[in-house]
């Protein structure tokens, strides 16, 4: 027997996180252990908020932004103000295997990340479409509006890249380069979300509109200062332990199935965001 | 090293329950206020750095007693004992009815601060309402609500009043845990200062009266301690060696696969 390569004390590996699918802990941390070479590129260098759920996702969770009492010296952080909190924050930087493995002992389940970095906060990298479908609106409705998305935004000279939410939605990002404001890239999401209202009557960028209907919701308030998107290859707090999973333009059809995409069939895939965070684009329209 | 000025607050609740005053009820949830900041170290062995644990060791014959065999007694002489299992003291503990009544309210600056234990905040659990109410009439009348409350199956005496903008709960000691000073026999026979040695030290005391800071004060041995700390982790350290469970092993073969994979990048 030799020594875990590991700095982490790993604790209560018997728990049972996801119940329904009896996953215990050890499991979680071992796909966290298998995906950090797909996924550690997407944490690193960003502030991140965790959901931790230590009694299982069927139990009462919270979300964590402030690295917790007995935080490793080793685990990197940064602090910001937090106008929410009214206090000075330690975020949590993930930039490594050990910090990784560290947040899945916690049961961190979700790891959500800001569409811009600690060196550079209020310039995004990232352009996030948040496509969420409202009963009866389905997945394939939103699968629909993600590729008709993609065209418009590929009209523009744009490319973009689609991601299961690992829940109801879709997200496709276009990475950017970290020059203009969430103020800019909120007005640039509105007017491509409102482009699509136009082309298809089913979208929607008003919250209102879909609290009544069935409607496809293009929330692009996420762009914003502060808010968050869950990580590629995050699990999700759901009984099926599915992953937000990146996809390839190809597999984004209609029949999609969002649970296709969980804790086991993720690891052996490709990443299909591959050279996604070189892909350094410029929203004007030439 | 930055100063801090207060304690990080954790995210989870320790209890939570309702504030009763006569019909009105406010769902509330508690949360530490009061965190000791101590350097805990933990005990090892001197040659390998093992960490050492506690036994149970009998006096008699030296024999490690597991805890199915334990009870306790209570001391009535000596080598007398009364004997209790745990079953039969969990029974007598109470039970906490989630519920903090108040049944008195009385000005909070009246309360001697000697029986204060430890706080609490408290935060509404969906009663926004009605807890910014009883926060809203509380601060206008500078008042404290009186009551009780079982934590961890110990029944307090406890106070809920207004601070900084929230509700603020705080344990109390029972009056019998507090020593009464004139029962010292030295204070009884004190004698009173004459006129002009009272006055002098008026004087001295007048000039040394400001402001009380807080955060004036310092744990020196505690921020020598951590300095230390600081400086032999740049130095040696010891790791201790440790088995790996049997539940981990499908971990280390998982991340050895994964550290090769990372060293290719």
């Amino acid at each position: 027997m030799g020594e875990l390569p590991t700095k982490v004390e790993l604790t209560n590996l018997n728990k049972v996180l996801f119940p329904m699918l009896k996953i215990k802990k050890a499991q979680v941390i071992e796909y966290y252990i298998r995906i950090a070479p797909k996924m550690l590129a997407y944490l690193s260098d960003r502030p991140l908020v965790l959901a931790r759920f230590p009694d299982g996702v069927d139990k009462e969770g919270f979300y964590e932004k402030d690295a917790p009492e007995g935080t490793p010296h080793w685990v990197r952080t940064v602090k910001f103000y937090s106008k929410t909190a009214r206090r000075n924050i330690d975020y949590i930087l993930c930039n490594d295997i050990d910090t990784l493995i560290w947040l899945a002992n916690l049961a961190a389940i979700e790891i959500h990340i800001p569409l811009s970095c600690a060196d550079s906060r209020q310039k995004p990298d990232f352009v996030l479409f948040d496509m969420d479908p409202k009963p009866p609106a389905s997945y394939g409705d939103a699968t629909e509006i993600a590729i008709l998305l993609k065209e418009i935004l590929e009209r523009l000279g744009l490319k973009c890249y689609a991601k299961t939410s690992g829940k109801k939605g879709l997200h496709v990002v276009i990475p950017i380069v970290r020059k203009y404001d969430f103020r800019e890239t909120r007005a640039f999401t509105r007017v491509i979300g409102e482009q699509l209202a136009k082309e298809v009557e089913i979208v929607t960028t008003g919250y209102a509109e879909t609290e009544k209907s069935g409607k496809v919701l293009v929330d692009y308030l996420q762009n914003s200062h502060g808010r968050t998107m869950v990580s590629p290859y995050s699990l999700r707090v759901v009984q099926e332990a599915t992953v937000s999973t990146p996809l390839e333009w190809s597999e984004v059809k209609k029949r999609i199935k969002p649970t296709e995409f969980n804790i086991f069939s993720v690891i052996e895939r490709q990443d299909a965001w591959k050279g996604i965070l070189e892909e350094r684009q410029k929203l004007e329209v030439e | 090293m930055e100063k801090k000025k207060g304690a990080h607050a954790t995210r989870r609740a320790i209890w939570n329950g309702n504030i009763t005053i006569g019909l009105i009820n406010v769902p509330v949830k508690l949360f530490p206020m009061i965190y000791d900041k101590e350097v805990s170290f933990r005990f090892l062995h001197k040659h390998d750095g093992q960490p050492l644990k506690y036994q149970r060791v009998c006096i008699k014959d030296e024999n490690v007693i597991p805890w199915e065999e334990v009870v306790k007694g209570y001391e009535v002489g000596k080598n007398e004992y009364v004997v209790f299992d745990n079953k039969e003291l969990e029974a007598a503990k109470p039970e906490s009815d989630r519920r903090i009544r108040l049944d008195k309210f009385v000005h909070y600056l009246s309360i001697d601060p000697i029986y204060f234990q430890r706080s609490y905040v408290l935060l509404p659990d969906g009663s926004e309402e009605t807890y910014s109410l009883l926060l809203a009439t509380l601060q206008k009348m500078g008042k404290a609500g009186a009551g009780k409350i079982t934590l961890h199956t110990k029944e307090y005496p406890a106070l809920v009043y207004a601070y900084k903008d929230s509700l603020v709960l705080t344990t109390l000691r029972y009056a019998y845990e507090i020593v009464d000073p004139q029962s010292f026999e030295e204070l009884k026979e004190l004698k009173g200062p004459g006129k002009t040695e009272l006055e002098l030290a008026t004087k001295i005391i007048n000039d040394l009266s400001g402001e009380f800071d807080i955060t004036e004060y310092e744990d020196r041995y505690k921020q020598k301690v951590e300095q230390l700390i600081k400086k032999k982790l740049k130095g040696e350290r010891i790791v201790v060696e440790k088995p790996v469970k049997e539940e981990a092993m499908g971990l280390m073969v998982a991340l050895r696969e994964t550290l090769k994979q990372l060293e290719k990048k």
